[in-house]
């Protein structure tokens, strides 16, 4: 077994550009997917009822697919239903993540807000707020600290789930390490750079994570 | 739009081995992970000092790297550092079972440090030994506490084999890509696969649930 890692620097170019691709993919995702996140929840918890079942519906299904499926669901599904042949990968690979992650980020939001007691709300009214005050003063800055830790475990799990969606040639960075691996036989070397740049980046927002969910940890 | 279904009948037999596959790697790969979960979160709980710290490293890199990679680098990687080519399924099963031991290892440690210390000092008070304190009054409470992780746990086991297609496990992923490919017909194919992964994994999620409420009480202390 002869290794040249030269191989990993000489290829530096392609492995930045993929690492910048997979940052970008996760900030924009969550972009995406926490306002949807927000309104999917809203719609599930005050809509009418056949909206109501809708966003169950969505949010149901979604936690239970395998992201990989969905990637290439959207991959065939979405230019036919959007009529844009010219969809590109990144493009659609962001629409598979954003629709698994708003059903997640859906699933949190409702759960934080559902986490608050209704005699919170029946207080704060009896106290002269509007209900209005009472979501804005009461129920959202509590809610806030139970769905931040939450969020921040969905952010990790995103940045790793972008890897999925090298499968239909999005060009971040797993699909360029492949890439430069199979043009220059280097499997081993090109292999240990994927995983040691995905930790490199990871394993600090691992620990982020941590910390966010010791600082906000709720003790009743 | 046209959906022929035809596609799914013909190909019936071919695609239920997939999904025999998927579910046969998701129990092999969840049961595994769930022993050297253990493993490691008694390691990391009561090991060695030394110990303890490349146990917490090997966790945290796990909940760093994405278990695409773990799977490619077991199975494309490993053999050369190794010398030993592995099938498919092997790889697949060895690469689940390292990243996702390290999620049960996780759930193991929270149930384990939720039983208040206070138990385990009136069992050593009433001459237990330590290892029968863990054993014997720790764990069983554990056990029940943690099963909505687990639960969750086994969902994310069963869609994590999906990621297996990648180095051609011949499991429902894989199989619905290769009939895609082979009919042109990929809609229908991957809207059927979409329909049997929901199948699989809602009733998982919700049977937990229901378990759960029933035996919650034995957690209690």
């Amino acid at each position: 077994m002869t290794l040249d890692w030269s191989v990993v620097w000489q290829h530096r170019d392609a492995l930045l550009a993929g690492t910048a691709t997979t940052v970008l993919l996760t900030f924009a995702t969550m972009a995406i997917a926490v306002p949807c996140g927000i309104v999917v929840a809203v719609l599930r918890l005050y809509g009418p009822a056949p909206v109501r079942a809708a966003a169950t519906a969505y949010v149901e299904l979604f936690r239970n697919l395998p992201l990989i499926l969905v990637v290439f669901w959207a991959f065939y599904v979405l230019p036919i239903w959007t009529g844009l042949s010219g969809l590109s990968p990144l493009a659609t690979g962001l629409a598979a993540l954003a629709l698994n992650v708003t059903a997640y980020n859906a699933e949190t939001f409702r759960a934080g807000i559902n986490s608050i007691r209704r005699g919170q709300v029946e207080a704060a009214m009896a106290l002269g707020m509007s209900r209005l005050q009472a979501l804005r003063r009461v129920i959202v800055p509590q809610a806030v600290r139970r769905i931040t830790p939450v969020l921040a475990s969905t952010w990790v799990s995103l940045f790793k789930d972008t890897s999925l969606v090298s499968v239909i040639a999005v060009t971040e960075l797993a699909y360029s390490a492949m890439q430069v691996r199979a043009q220059t036989f280097r499997v081993l070397e090109m292999l240990t750079a994927m995983a040691a740049i995905y930790w490199l980046l990871g394993y600090p927002q691992a620990k982020l994570v941590d910390w966010i969910q010791r600082r906000y940890a709720v003790t009743e | 739009m046209d959906f022929d279904l035809s596609v799914i009948t013909d190909h019936a037999r071919f695609l239920a081995s997939g999904v025999g596959v998927t579910l046969a790697l998701a129990a092999l790969s969840g049961a595994t992970s769930l022993v050297l979960g253990l493993v490691v979160a008694l390691l990391r709980l009561y090991g060695p000092r030394g110990l303890r710290h490349v146990v917490v490293l090997y966790i945290d890199s796990m909940r760093a790297i994405p278990v695409l990679v773990v799977l490619v680098w077991t199975f494309f990687a490993l053999p050369i550092v190794t010398g030993l080519t592995m099938p498919p399924f092997a790889a697949a099963l060895i690469g689940l079972t390292i990243h996702l031991a390290a999620y049960a290892a996780e759930i193991i440690r929270a149930g384990i440090e939720s039983v208040r210390p206070g138990q385990t000092r009136a069992a050593v008070a009433l001459g237990m030994s330590p290892a029968q304190a863990v054993r014997r009054i720790v764990l069983p409470q554990a056990v029940v506490r943690t099963l909505p992780a687990f639960g969750s746990l086994l969902s994310i086991t069963i869609k994590d084999t999906a990621i297996a297609s990648v180095i051609a496990v011949p499991e429902l992923m894989r199989q619905s890509e290769t009939v895609a490919g082979q009919s042109f017909q990929p809609i229908e194919v991957y809207t059927f696969a979409m329909l049997v992964y929901f199948l699989m994994l809602f009733p998982v999620t919700r049977g937990v649930d229901r378990v759960y409420r029933r035996v919650a009480h034995l957690g209690r202390s």
